[in-house]
């Protein structure tokens, strides 16, 4: 699963913003202002900024769920605007949210990890046997009956992860993936990310685990996106000193 | 507020169900894709926050929250009332299959008359909100008691003082029904109007916030 | 909040069965028994749902709990119903006339509350929610309301939670439940948080379905082929709710 296309050419970026602005209704002050990014087939980039600075707005924003003030989203080499074309986008992008909670809606794993394909008009037999191919891919085998609200939390990331990655996208948005896991479990979680074939985005506070996935970073400010430098994390070993912003 | 099984007429319990069936059909149309999701976890709060007890006094009851549900949901505070009920038939066996859909109408009619009458009023004065929303806690809590006595009498006229009963045992539920209704709606009106359908009507262009 | 469902797993000759039919008899046998009027029918309802838990290997200790429930409800029958169903004086105690009507009626609610519980508890709570959630769509119910049933359950937990928290930080600041202002005041607002935090994560629950294509649809996995043949189970109950119909017309 999860096979790159590589029908667009290698110069042509995945996705492309430009001059990407947006308000949230009854503020004045734009949480992006022109902001501009080209992303590439096979790059993952890490995204660090304070909270409240846009991180998730952005994501949003890629997969249609806001729509924005002014500027345009290329993605595949198309603009989007329409909620249709954003629907056909979604099949292609998968995103990972914040909360687990908020992904997991299914009351046992096997259904929610086969939501995404049935919806893509997978017939059941398949479904489930996507399902499993997933789980069983990220380390959850025997986990197809399990009670969704039931799993620790570190078990509840992997099982949104895998809800995304049944849906067998190209690229993933994901927003704090790391965020409330213990140490083994996001090792497990890297072990697996690094292992996937796909191009990714993480908005992330944790500089461990950018340090671990992300070929380039980023941060934001004043609602634009501003290469950081490789050496700014280098301090990862020392986890106590990093909240100094 | 339940009636538990084996005391209604076949007449009562079947009536309840066909007007509840109706109600649900109509509150599932009002349901869009949209909303499923807010539905049904409003509903599970709904349940959740039923569970809570206050004390009177050197009892306790729990409390209804029709009123509220009802100025939350509309027309779909029928299905999701119903389903609250089918969770509470399952986990803690309150009422029961025959008695569904009269416990569905109990408690969800209140709801809706509630729903017409007040939600115009959530987002007046505060006085005027203080006071209709005192009324609407309390109505509901009244009417369903209402329901509950009709039911009963439908069922059997000898019935009558246990109607009256458990008309008079609601009203301190009433009071402290109205009051909780007063401070809920005044909190959700401050820290989330567009919760109120009312609200969302009234501008439909709202994108809501959410943390970034 | 501690909500189970004991009787959900369990490999007896009941929980193996079809959901579907279960569900059927279950619906069809409470309403007979709930319109019943004549004692011999309604006894034997009541040996056939004390036959449906003893097949469901029901756990004795957690059914006569979950029947305790009835308790309040039916002191209050005996307590009231006897002293008003006016009719042939039994006896008077103190004051009061007991009369037979009452007997005889608290008497048929008794038998009739207490049967239609446990085939409720035999039949359908022998399910997870999920499987009855699947089981009612089976059967035809608006595929909306099947999703507000499973969405509803799954929710109950993370409010549950959110609920427990809450509650733990008021009592750590020293909160007490009286009968005061105050104490309402605070319930309210606890009640109006639990609301705005279930409608903020609503929106982003939504969003997520429709990040992963949701179109209205409740596709189901459920895999009825897998249980065991019903045929023996809805003969067997079928004639004997005919049986219970044909006794009560009968008398």
């Amino acid at each position: 699963m999860a096979a790159l296309t590589t029908d667009s050419a290698k110069t042509d970026p995945l996705i492309r913003i430009t001059d990407l602005t947006f308000i949230y209704p009854g503020s004045v002050k734009p949480v992006l202002r022109q902001l501009n990014l080209d992303f590439h087939q096979g790059e993952r980039v890490g995204i660090m900024a304070p909270n409240g600075s846009g991180k998730t707005t952005l994501f949003y924003l890629l997969m249609g769920l806001l729509k924005p003030d002014s500027g345009t989203i290329e993605i595949f080499g198309k603009p989007v605007r329409s909620e249709k074309e954003f629907e056909n986008i979604r099949k292609r992008i998968g995103m990972l949210f914040q909360d687990s909670d908020d992904q997991l809606f299914s009351p046992t794993v096997l259904e929610d990890v086969a939501f995404g394909p049935l919806n893509l008009g997978k017939k059941p037999a398949e479904a489930k046997l996507i399902a499993r191919d997933t789980l069983n891919q990220l380390g959850l085998e025997g986990f197809e009956n399990r009670v969704t609200h039931k799993l620790s939390g570190g078990e509840k990331r992997l099982v949104s992860l895998a809800t995304v990655l049944a849906m067998e996208p190209e690229v993933l948005l994901l927003d704090e993936p790391s965020n409330g896991l213990d140490e083994e479990t996001k090792t497990r979680l890297i072990t697996h990310l690094s292992d996937l074939d796909l191009s990714y985005m993480i908005i992330s506070h944790d500089h461990d685990f950018l340090y671990e996935l992300a070929q380039s970073n980023y941060t934001m400010k004043n609602g634009q996106l501003e290469p950081m430098e490789r050496m700014h994390i280098h301090y990862h070993s020392h986890p106590h000193t990093s909240h100094r912003h | 507020m339940h009636i538990s099984e084996g005391v209604l007429s076949g007449p009562v319990l079947i009536s309840g169900g066909i007007i509840a069936a109706t109600g649900t059909y109509i509150g599932l149309k009002n349901i869009d894709l949209e909303h499923i999701a807010n539905v049904g976890i409003l509903s599970a709060t709904f349940f959740v926050a039923s569970l809570i007890h206050i004390n009177i006094g050197p009892s306790s009851v729990h409390l209804i929250l029709n009123g509220i549900i009802g100025l939350l949901l509309g027309w779909a505070a029928i299905p999701a009332i119903l389903v609250a009920l089918i969770l509470q038939t399952v986990f803690f066996q309150f009422g029961g299959i025959t008695v569904l859909g009269i416990n569905t109408i109990i408690m969800a009619a209140p709801a809706i008359i509630g729903y017409y009458l007040f939600s115009p009023f959530v987002f007046s004065s505060r006085t005027v909100t203080t006071a209709t929303a005192f009324v609407c806690g309390a109505l509901a809590v009244f009417l369903s008691a209402l329901l509950m006595a009709m039911s009963l009498m439908f069922t059997e006229e000898n019935f009558l003082e246990v109607s009256a009963l458990v008309v008079t045992s609601h009203l301190p539920v009433m009071v402290v029904e109205g009051i909780i209704t007063v401070f809920c709606i005044s909190f959700l009106k401050k820290v989330r109007p567009e919760i109120f359908p009312s609200y969302r009507q009234q501008h439909k262009s709202l994108n809501s916030q959410f943390s970034t | 909040m501690n909500i189970t469902e004991p009787f959900a797993i369990g490999n007896s000759g009941i929980h193996l069965l079809d959901p579907r039919p279960r569900v059927v008899i279950a619906v069809l046998f409470s309403t007979i028994t709930a319109v019943l009027q004549q004692f011999p029918p309604l006894f034997l309802a009541f040996a056939l749902a004390l036959f449906l838990v003893f097949r469901a290997r029901l756990n004795p200790v957690i059914v006569g709990k979950r029947l305790t429930i009835l308790g309040l409800f039916l002191t209050m029958i005996w307590l009231l119903v006897p002293l008003t169903f006016e009719g042939e004086l039994v006896t008077r105690f103190w004051k009061l006339n007991i009369y037979l009507p009452g007997i005889v009626y608290s008497a048929k609610i008794t038998i009739k509350s207490v049967t239609i519980l446990l085939i409720f508890m035999s039949l359908v709570a022998t399910m997870p929610i999920t499987t009855l959630g699947h089981t009612l769509h089976r059967l035809r119910l608006p595929e909306k309301l099947v999703f507000l049933l499973l969405i509803t359950y799954r929710y109950l937990f993370v409010i549950g939670e959110e609920y427990v928290r809450l509650r733990t930080a008021m009592k750590i600041r020293g909160f007490k439940s009286g009968t005061n202002l105050h104490s309402f005041k605070t319930t309210a607002y606890l009640i109006g948080m639990l609301f705005v935090r279930a409608s903020v994560r609503a929106e982003r629950v939504n969003q997520a379905m429709r990040l992963r294509g949701f179109n209205g649809h409740f596709y189901s996995l459920e895999d009825f082929a897998a249980y065991r043949s019903s045929g023996w189970f809805l003969t067997f109950a079928l004639s004997l709710l005919i049986l219970i119909l044909v006794l009560e017309w009968l008398l």
